[in-house]
């Protein structure tokens, strides 16, 4: 079974990620953070397949976290998507720069989360 | 509403609960961050960018999580605000009085679409005033964005600058106009356990100047370690900063230093820099040194010397009478007296002020009782209001720890099983809504915390009945309803339904005693049908010194707490009388229980006489009148908790040094009390050892109460 990481401060936003999540089609085990802290924490005790991250979060910011993964040997090679509200174009591109996969704007419909996690996971298997 | 896929459906009744929850808690926030920056306007000063960027975090959750939801009014509205925030904290605008009124109006009014969740027509009704306050919003907020100035070439790793976010730039753009040395600051972790020293690392920063970023990175060892750069920005230079924060220059790299303040910026309305940063250097420096962290067991050390103290100024008081007697000495007796009244006064000052360092704010548990409620309120679908009051109260450290779970306990327990459903509440004639309040107050030395629910109070007839069905009680024993409510903090009084369900409560009451107790405290009762209950705590501001009576049966000394003695009387054996075993005193009109301490511990003493003293006992409304053989006096004593057999033995609290007296036990009050009301036998009879029981109560529930132990 492949795991996905959830990384998000507010627990509405997790719980409906999670939520759109399992309705994947493929069965799917949800792990979520409620910061950038845990998911450090969380990153070397688990084998991720997806990290799905916001970007606005108290302790350090989604991008942070991405560059992290990005530059580090045992994680580089998981797929990330960012997902966060609209209105700034300089954090979206500054994201998929930093080697973010995707990057999704809230709110979103579920199906948009299930189509671009289904594509990444697949290519992640190919 | 959104949640539209089509499985996960309690994900997403889940996502619901939390959606609610969630916002309820971004508008507490939010009108918090609202009064701190009221306060600074009122008193001049520049809004603390900090704040701003907490409200503009706060609205723009609010917006994402309404969006989310379909309330497309409630997120057009926090959109607006996050808008006139970001403006804010980007420094193209400032905050005003009718600003703040704006923010607390959108406040209000997403507040009452919440409450109208279920109700579409009521919310389409809030759709027109929401509107409205859009506009008013866009027309307070003031144009002229101006481009940010160019920031200074700063000597920054590209892949840091990468990361930050558009208000990280702002921040580090802000703080290098200012002046500010600009740093990066290494530091290396174990990556499975960071938290705490980064946490640390981070806290200490802030006292010095403004942690803008933290990025993280792989260690020299990637599998096992983690490295964060943290940006810094402060008015110390390299050499200062690596002191204030214990690292090795290596670690710190300058990315700019120190200099003066870049002329004229561009925005025509900057936002003003917060006080902390503009009051510069000497005052982050003398918050360091005007601040110690201290951990409490030094604090409890000091304690226990100044406890010791005043046994020992005890003797002093006993020397200095025993001179003043005798004619040859009394000069000196006189000098020593007088000496020992300085010492007094001042031992009483350093105890006083060694006590005050230890009392922190009931507020941090009342915001965690809050918190719970919250959700407790959507888990049990019920409309509970929650009261809180005297959050400033202060208690000793120790004790607030304590309070949490029993505090926690008898809340949960009043939503869970007190308050009705409001379909229940509404068939009695009650608002729809209950109400909880929780208050705390000083008393003389004590604090008081009351829980008091407008709920079903507790039907003393189903505890009765329980407590005989369970043989707590006997059939024929007649105990009023005051003593028949206190039944329910007997331990083993069954947590079955049918009891919490008609008495209202009853579950794992006697733990929450014991741990009160265990404190110094009482808990006691007041419950009308119907109408609801009221729980009160009486605890002592602080567990190190306590005023004891001390009493003596035959050469034995106890010492009593004395905010449990209600008063002492000389016994007259002719207000004496005694039934089925009992002896009662008539005192002014009323029937005292009273009890032979010589009995309760199998002493020798001046039993069977009916000379001593009665020594008034209350525990709530619960009287027991205590027979001794000679009151000895009050003292400041200094209870420490006893090992070995006696600690075993029911009515028996601790233990204390007393001087001349040597070591004394301290009484357990509320043993003795519950025990004697509730016709239980002595102590003595169930102790270790103990003899043979003569009591008629049913042995099964000694043997409880014994495991309970």
């Amino acid at each position: 079974m492949q795991t996905i990481l959830i990384v998000e401060d507010s627990a509405t936003m997790r719980a409906m990620i999670a939520s759109a999540l399992e309705d994947l089609g493929v069965a799917v085990k949800i792990d979520e953070a409620e910061s950038g802290f845990e998911a450090l924490r969380q990153l070397p005790r688990h084998a991720y397949d997806l990290i799905v991250t916001d970007i606005n979060m108290p302790d350090i910011n989604g991008l942070e976290l991405v560059s992290f993964v990005k530059r580090n040997e045992a994680y580089r090679g998981i797929p990330l998507v960012i997902v966060s509200t609209e209105g700034s174009e300089r954090d979206r591109e500054k994201g998929l720069d930093l080697g973010a996969d995707a990057y999704l704007v809230k709110p979103f419909e579920p199906e948009a989360l299930q189509d671009l996690v289904r594509s990444l996971l697949d290519r992640q298997a190919g | 509403m959104a949640a539209r896929g089509q499985g996960g459906r309690s994900r997403s009744a889940k996502a619901r609960r939390e959606f609610v929850s969630e916002v309820e808690e971004i508008l507490e926030r939010m009108r918090d961050d609202l009064a701190r920056l009221a306060e600074q306007a009122d008193a001049g000063r520049g809004s603390d960018p900090e704040i701003v960027n907490g409200l503009f975090r706060s609205a723009h959750s609010l917006k994402g999580l309404s969006g989310m939801f379909g309330l497309d009014g409630m997120s057009e509205l926090a959109h607006h605000l996050e808008d006139v925030l970001d403006g804010l904290r980007m420094g193209r605008a400032v905050l005003d009085a009718p600003g703040i009124a704006l923010f607390d109006e959108s406040v209000t009014l997403v507040s009452s679409t919440l409450s109208k969740l279920d109700d579409e027509t009521g919310r389409e009704g809030l759709e027109e005033t929401l509107g409205a306050l859009v506009a008013r919003i866009d027309a307070w907020t003031r144009s002229g964005a101006a481009e940010e100035p160019e920031a200074a070439e700063l000597d920054l790793d590209p892949a840091m600058l990468r990361t930050l976010t558009e208000y990280e730039e702002h921040r580090l753009g802000e703080c290098t106009r200012s002046g500010k040395g600009i740093y990066v600051v290494e530091a290396d972790f174990e990556i499975l356990s960071f938290e705490e020293g980064l946490a640390e690392l981070g806290a200490a920063i802030k006292e010095l100047g403004e942690l803008i970023s933290t990025l993280p990175s792989p260690g020299e060892s990637e599998a096992s370690q983690i490295r964060f750069s943290m940006l810094v920005a402060s008015e110390l230079a390299v050499p200062d900063l690596c002191e204030q924060l214990g690292v090795s220059p290596e670690r710190v790299h300058q990315a700019r230093a120190v200099g003066a303040p870049e002329a004229e910026r561009a925005p025509a309305a900057p936002v003003p820099e917060a006080p902390a940063e503009e009051a510069a250097v000497e005052t982050s420096l003398k918050s360091i040194s005007e601040t110690v962290r201290v951990d409490i067991r030094k604090l409890d050390e000091l304690m226990n010397l100044v406890g010791e103290l005043v046994t020992q100024r005890g003797a002093v008081k006993a020397i200095a009478a025993e001179l003043a007697q005798d004619a040859r000495t009394s000069r000196h007796g006189l000098a020593l007296a007088k000496v020992h009244k300085t010492l007094e006064r001042k031992l009483q000052e350093l105890q006083a002020g060694v006590l005050d360092v230890r009392m922190v704010p009931l507020r941090q548990v009342f915001d965690k009782l809050v918190r719970v409620t919250r959700r407790l309120r959507l888990d049990l679908g019920k409309e509970v209001a929650l009261e809180i009051r005297g959050a400033d109260t202060e208690l000793d450290k120790l004790i607030v720890e304590e309070l949490v779970d029993p505090l926690m306990h008898v809340v949960r327990n009043a939503y869970d099983h007190a308050i009705e459903s409001p379909e229940e509440r509404a068939a009695a004639g009650k608002p729809r809504e209950g109400r909880v309040r929780v208050e705390a107050f000083q008393r003389g030395n004590d604090v008081v915390i009351q829980l008091a629910d407008d709920g079903r109070g507790i039907d003393a007839d189903a505890v009765r009945a329980r407590a005989v069905a369970q043989g707590l009680l006997g059939v024929d024993e007649e105990i009023s309803d005051r003593e028949a409510l206190d039944l329910i903090f007997a331990p083993g009084l069954s947590t079955r339904a049918e009891v919490t369900e008609t008495s209202g409560r009853g579950v794992g009451m006697d733990v929450v005693r014991s741990n009160i107790a265990a404190l110094g405290g009482i808990v006691d009762v007041e419950s009308h049908p119907g109408r609801g209950t009221t729980l009160s705590m009486t605890l002592p501001i602080t567990l190190a010194i306590i005023q004891a009576l001390i009493v003596g049966v035959g050469e034995q000394s106890y010492a009593i707490p004395l905010n449990s003695v209600r008063e002492t009387l000389l016994l007259d054996p002719a207000d004496v009388q005694r039934s089925d075993g009992r002896e009662m005193l008539n005192l002014r009109g009323e029937a005292l229980l009273l009890r032979r301490l010589a009995d309760e511990f199998g002493l020798e003493g001046a039993a069977g006489s009916d000379k001593g003293y009665a020594v008034v006992l209350g525990l709530g409304d619960m009287r027991l009148g205590l027979v001794v053989d000679d009151l000895r006096g009050q003292q400041d004593t200094v209870i420490k908790p006893i090992q070995g057999p006696a600690s075993k033995v029911r009515g028996i609290a601790g233990a204390t040094e007393l001087g001349e007296l040597g070591a004394v036990l301290v009484l357990d009050v509320s043993a003795l009390v519950e025990d004697a009301v509730r016709g239980r036998e002595a102590a003595s009879e169930r102790t270790a050892d103990g003899g043979e029981s003569t009591s008629a109560a049913p042995s099964d529930a000694d043997s409880e109460r014994e495991g309970d132990e």
